[in-house]
């Protein structure tokens, strides 16, 4: 009897009496949510705030001087300056190649190594090795690869009778380039998340379907497909917002060229801003990239609600 | 409706011998049922005979037709699996009518085997929802429509129950037995509870180690078991298995000459006079259930021995003597099959 009124007196002691307990709780999940809730705001909100700002801005770094112009930076690149519809078309294309791409061959790979067989880890870890490669290392390797005739590719497309382009030199063949390279680069990355997805589908289903007589391909379309929905949905999403943030990629390949054929938005923005030095036009930019991804990923998210 | 011969049939994962070779009847029409405790091969068994996994020897015969390399969509078996195996994106009336879809069924046909699989499992205002908006029960029914729709000749249900909470895994019970009446299919049940078991089936398979310990009715799998591990997994509270040597049998029966054992059923002993009973024991724990009570007796050798007493539980620690009608006694072997009942003419 004496040790729980001894630890009811010792409760009471410690207790804050005129706080309720939902602001005790409530302290309690701020005060958990804190440290990401700092970071949120110093590293997302603050430089996006930032960001906004210098784009109402005409602001050189070499002179330092910066002169509020309002939307003019917003007018120069959505009405008056041709680069910037070149440079987000090639971003598109960029993003229209690489998307499907990636997504179609994680897909494949995921069907094919989901499964339990010998070496399959083996096999997982060379698809995945690229992602945690260095992307510098990544990109200097495939430039030598892709060189003109002394590239290994040309050398092993003539070993077939067929005489390759310069990859890298010609603007087509150039983004064509970029794109598998990357795709081969990431493809690991999506091809783990959709083994995920499809080990987390009970075999029931697949047993379930089987029996009532569903082929390998209607098993596919009508169950697995479907189920899949929700991964294919953060895949997209995460894969369209890759495509258009490239640099390193871009910058480590072909610096943009050749005559502006791989210019992507990000490679734009860092030109602009730390070649050339206009900070209030590179954010201008900044900001209508942010735009960009974030309408893309709210019809991608809408539609994926649509369906379901 | 079909029958079912299984001749010889093994199975083999890796080094593991699964089923080690299982010859059985199934009638066509009959109720039987797979039991036995996890692990024993039961539902391997069931998987083998609806095609989900290869047999690695013997011959599975549905109706006449040899089965062993017979795709699952052509054996005209369903099945309801354990997880039910709804598909979560599909509403009820397209899981009923999955199977119909991709074997190409007319969707005015389709439609009117869903209702009618609907309306035999009460489903009807149900077929527009997601399973995700089902419960338990509703469920349970929606997968045992899905195979109904496909009118195979053969159900195959995989511990259909076991998900569900005791009230409702007893009216599903009478469901299914329901469900069997009307349809007068073939159906193989697999549990590892044998109320279910004794409750559903016209035949039970006990199954231990991947091997057939013994087939029979009900009434013969209780009245007759054929070794101890069938006297004691059939029949709640199981079966007390005490030495012939603290047993006391009446003058003049004689237990045969190979029995070390004599087993009698909790529900068969009953307290009698003292110095007039087979055994004696002081009650350890006496626990009330309601309509009777679950007196665990320690006997002289420190065996405890279950008795199902009806009226008032003698108080704990109390002395007492259990008698048995002599026709309920079994007796085993050392190795523990059953040797007969003691026989001969009991003088009272």
């Amino acid at each position: 009897m004496g040790q729980p009124a001894t630890m009811a007196a010792r409760a009471q002691r410690n207790d804050a009496p005129w706080l309720t307990l939902k602001m005790r709780e409530a302290m309690e999940a701020w005060l958990f949510l804190s440290p990401t809730l700092a970071g949120f705001l110093i590293f997302f909100v603050a430089p996006l705030v930032a960001v906004l700002g210098y784009s109402l801005t005409e602001w050189n770094l070499l002179s330092q001087q910066a002169t509020f112009v309002g939307l003019a930076n917003y007018d120069d690149a959505l009405m008056r300056n041709a680069d910037f519809w070149h440079v987000a078309r090639n971003s598109a294309v960029f993003a229209l190649g690489l998307v499907p791409l990636n997504m179609a061959l994680a897909l494949l790979l995921a069907l094919a190594l989901s499964g339990r067989f010998r070496g399959v880890v083996v096999f997982r870890t060379i698809f995945f090795a690229p992602v945690v490669t260095s992307a510098a290392a990544w990109a200097i390797v495939w430039k030598f690869q892709l060189q003109g005739e002394a590239g290994f590719i040309n050398q092993v497309l003539a070993g077939i009778g067929i005489t390759g382009p310069n990859w890298l030199r010609e603007p087509n063949w150039a983004m064509a380039a970029v794109i598998v390279t990357r795709v081969i680069k990431m493809v690991g990355l999506n091809m783990i998340l959709y083994i995920a997805a499809l080990q987390a589908i009970p075999r029931d289903y697949d047993a379930a379907a089987r029996l009532e007589g569903a082929s390998g391909l209607q098993i596919f379309r009508m169950i697995t497909w479907p189920l899949l929905g929700p991964t294919t949905l953060v895949i997209m999403v995460i894969t369209t917002i890759g495509s258009f943030k490239v640099f390193d990629h871009i910058y480590l390949m072909t610096g943009g060229g050749p005559e502006n054929g791989t210019l992507v938005l990000a490679f734009y923005i860092y030109q602009q801003g730390f070649e050339f030095f206009n900070v209030g036009y590179a954010s201008a930019l900044a900001m209508i990239m942010f735009v960009i991804v974030m309408a893309l990923t709210v019809v991608q998210l809408a539609l994926r609600r649509k369906d379901t | 409706m079909s029958s079912l011969t299984l001749s010889g049939i093994k199975k083999r994962f890796g080094k593991v011998d699964v089923i080690r070779g299982v010859d059985l009847e199934v009638e066509d029409g009959e109720f039987v049922v797979f039991v036995g405790p996890s692990g024993c091969g039961k539902s391997t068994l069931l998987r083998m005979i609806a095609g989900l996994e290869d047999i690695t020897s013997g011959e599975l015969r549905i109706g006449e037709r040899v089965m062993n390399e017979v795709q699952p969509a052509r054996r005209g078996v369903a099945m309801v699996f354990q997880s039910y195996a709804l598909y979560p994106h599909l509403t009820v009336r397209d899981n009923m009518g999955f199977g119909l879809k991709v074997r190409g069924v007319k969707p005015e046909e389709r439609a009117s085997r869903i209702a009618a699989a609907a309306a035999i499992l009460k489903l009807d205002a149900l077929l527009e929802r997601f399973p995700r908006e089902l419960s338990g029960g509703q469920r349970q029914r929606v997968a045992i429509g899905r195979a109904i729709v496909g009118e195979p000749d053969v159900f195959l249900f995989d511990e259909p129950l076991s998900n569900l909470d005791a009230e409702l895994r007893v009216h599903m019970r009478s469901e299914i037995a329901a469900l069997h009446q009307r349809l007068g299919n073939t159906m193989i049940y697999v549990t590892h509870d044998q109320i279910e078991a004794m409750t559903l089936a016209d035949k039970i398979v006990v199954l231990r180690d991947g091997i057939v310990e013994q087939v029979g009715t009900p009434h013969e799998l209780y009245r007759r078991p054929r070794n101890l591990f069938v006297a004691q997994f059939i029949g709640s509270p199981k079966m007390n298995v005490v030495p012939l040597a603290d047993v006391e049998l009446p003058p003049g029966l004689v237990a045969p000459a190979n029995a070390v054992s004599i087993g009698m059923r909790p529900e068969h002993l009953a307290i009698t006079n003292p110095g007039s009973g087979i055994v004696s024991g002081r009650v350890a724990i006496a626990e009330y259930t309601g309509a009777s009570s679950l007196l665990h007796v320690e006997l002289d050798s420190g065996a405890i021995c279950l008795v199902v007493h009806q009226g008032d539980e003698p108080q704990a620690g109390k002395r007492i003597d259990l008698r048995i009608d002599t026709g309920n006694l079994h007796s085993f072997g050392a190795d523990g099959t059953a040797c007969g009942p003691p026989t001969g003419h009991p003088r009272s």
